[in-house]
């Protein structure tokens, strides 16, 4: 037990990118908490400026080696918007589908070998190979499966390249679609046995409400396309997200602090699931229920178990997706939209898999951007991670400094935090013992 | 150190087709984005027209994907091995203890550090002779170009590549 209490993480491992957080304690009485993030900013809004219509997208893609496909689609959604292109229905379809496929690369990711560790109790996935191999190895197929998924429809696994705007520059094939579906209903073996190891692990008791936002969709459990939507009861227009969403300057980060309705909001699965749980299909409702997730929730740790339910929600969705395609047959006419570069603003917005992503683009009359502005999810949690820190280390100030730092990281970690985006890793303090 | 030797893998007798070169880093954070450039630059040579080249981005643990199945992978990347700026040095992942004992680091990837992967490749018993060929980077602030001392490293890393492969 502590009553003074100094800590310093620096860096908090398993997330990605750089960042610290600084804690002291007096009296049991929190004195300064601070999430700082020490890397300069990502100047990526500035390096559009001049680009022409084709450029943002695969410039953005490259802002995060995680979340390209959504950067790629904000983006491309931004200029569409912008420029008034009408991508065909194929068009987007296929996007939802490589879409759903980002966001089992990055929630597997996350959830084995970044979050993981600490629900087993070892410092790593490394030795998380050594004890639980059978975990890692679920892990690691999954990911290809959806690497497989991303490379069939995108062209490449990492950064794929056929999604531009106006559509896909080449479709796949028939038989590609096929063996997609093929590798999918491979997976469900895998699922299984995940949520079976998901059940034994001890998520910490801890809640504290929060207004949550994301995108949200009248028929799909949104991830490419919808609304803005928040628990507090407000729903707009994507193009309209200035009215609610507001950045901020800080001093301890370069990467800007948001708030909408209150001080703070979190944005990611959890926020999803909140906010759209009745689009979820009724199988990943079924892995919801088992594992003891339901909406509203408001414990941030559960943030990783929702993580999971979406995979099963993407696996299934994307078979749906598949069967709608081939319905309606794979057109090449269909493949690219019309384009008239001109002048125009766009806003692309879609949920990356750490929440709600945000492109803001104005071109001028020879179709090239003019002014450019990124909101990324990481940066819209640092408030909402700050209040959670708050809330937590009451709680537990009576265990040793190590649990108490233990605690931290992982409710960092819990938010899947992307600092990369926004600038680089994190490092965790406890000043003062 | 004893993982870091020159040029001693021709020996090795594997074909062009079992062989992966891989550039990891941002193209977008100047000299970080040497191994996308070096990529770039072998995807335009004939020699290497029947070698599988990927631009691995900044993603580590899809390493381990590259990793299986392939009979010997170079990886290209910006690395601070103790060198002077422009240093380019090649390493043989020979001995992966020894490998992490050593002050190395990966500057360009985002979620499992380079050293991490390469502990997972040896828990998973997945073995595979990988060279890192690293340059230190002069320059990692945002930006679409490699710095001058950076950029004329370019022709002696794809020598030290091509030595690599030819059998």
């Amino acid at each position: 037990m502590v009553n003074n209490l100094n800590i310093e993480v620096s860096p908090v491992s398993r997330v990605e990118g750089h960042g610290d957080l600084i804690l002291d304690v007096k009296n049991k009485k929190i004195e300064k908490l601070i999430f700082k993030i020490p890397e300069s900013p990502r100047f990526f809004e500035a390096m559009l400026v001049g680009r022409k219509y084709d450029e943002p997208s695969h410039i953005t893609s490259r802002i995060c080696g995680i979340c390209s496909v959504a950067h790629t689609c904000a983006s491309i959604k931004a200029t569409e918007k912008a420029l008034d292109i009408k991508p065909s229905k194929q068009t987007i379809n296929l996007r939802k589908l490589i879409y759903h496929h980002e966001n089992v690369q990055s929630n597997v990711l996350h959830v084995y070998f970044l979050a993981a560790p600490d629900f087993f109790g070892v410092g790593s996935v490394v030795p998380l190979a050594e004890t639980h191999p059978e975990v890692v190895n679920i892990a690691l197929r999954t990911k290809k499966m959806a690497n497989d998924m991303v490379r069939i429809i995108g062209g490449r696994a990492i950064h794929p390249i056929r999604t531009v705007v106006g559509g896909f520059t080449k479709l796949p094939t028939e038989e590609e679609m096929i063996k997609m579906k093929e590798i999918l209903k491979s997976c469900y073996p895998d699922l299984e046995e995940s949520l079976e190891v998901l059940k034994t692990l001890d998520i910490p008791d801890f809640k504290r409400e929060t207004e949550y936002i994301s995108i949200s969709d009248t028929i799909d459990y949104a991830l490419y396309d919808g609304k803005i939507k928040s628990t507090d009861g407000w729903e707009i227009d994507d193009q309209n997200y200035l009215d609610k969403i507001n950045e901020k300057v800080v001093q301890h980060s370069t990467a800007k602090h948001c708030w909408a309705s209150r001080d703070a909001f979190m944005v990611g699965a959890l926020a999803r699931f909140n906010n759209n749980y009745d689009k979820l299909t009724d199988n990943a409702k079924k892995y919801a229920e088992e594992l003891g997730l339901k909406a509203p929730c408001y414990n941030t740790f559960m943030n990783n178990i929702a993580q999971f339910v979406e995979i099963v929600h993407n696996v299934d969705d994307s078979i749906r997706l598949i069967d709608e395609i081939m319905e309606e047959g794979l057109d090449e006419d269909k493949a690219m939209a019309e384009i008239k570069p001109g002048a125009g603003r766009g806003v692309g917005v879609v949920e990356a898999p750490r929440g709600l992503l945000i492109h803001d683009y104005t071109y001028n009359d020879k179709g090239r951007v003019e002014k450019a502005n990124l909101i990324i999810p990481t940066g819209m949690n640092y408030a909402n991670i700050e209040k959670d820190m708050h809330a937590l280390i009451p709680t537990i100030i009576d265990k040793s400094e190590d649990e108490i730092k233990l605690a931290c990281e992982m409710l960092i970690r819990a938010y899947d935090p992307c600092i990369s985006c926004s600038t680089h890793l994190l490092n965790v303090k406890l000043v003062n013992k | 150190m004893a993982f870091i030797s020159k040029n001693d893998s021709n020996k090795s007798g594997y074909t062009k087709k079992d062989v992966r070169i891989i550039g990891f880093g941002n193209k977008y954070r100047s000299d970080d984005g040497i191994g996308i450039r070096i990529v770039e630059e072998l995807e335009k040579l004939d020699f290497f027209k029947n070698i599988e080249i990927i631009d691995g981005g900044t993603s580590g643990i899809d390493l381990i994907f590259l990793i299986k199945g392939c009979g010997k992978l170079i990886i290209i990347d910006a690395i601070d091995a103790g060198q002077d700026v422009g240093g380019v040095v090649n390493i043989k992942v020979d001995d992966v203890e020894e490998f992490i004992k050593s002050d190395f680091k990966s500057l360009s990837l985002h979620d499992l550090n380079l050293v991490d992967v390469l502990k997972l490749v040896k828990a998973l018993k997945i073995d595979t002779e990988i060279s890192i060929i690293g340059v230190r980077p002069k320059n990692i602030d945002f930006g679409d170009r490699l710095s001058p001392e950076i950029e004329k490293k370019v022709p002696q890393i794809i020598s030290i590549i091509k030595e690599e492969i030819i059998i």
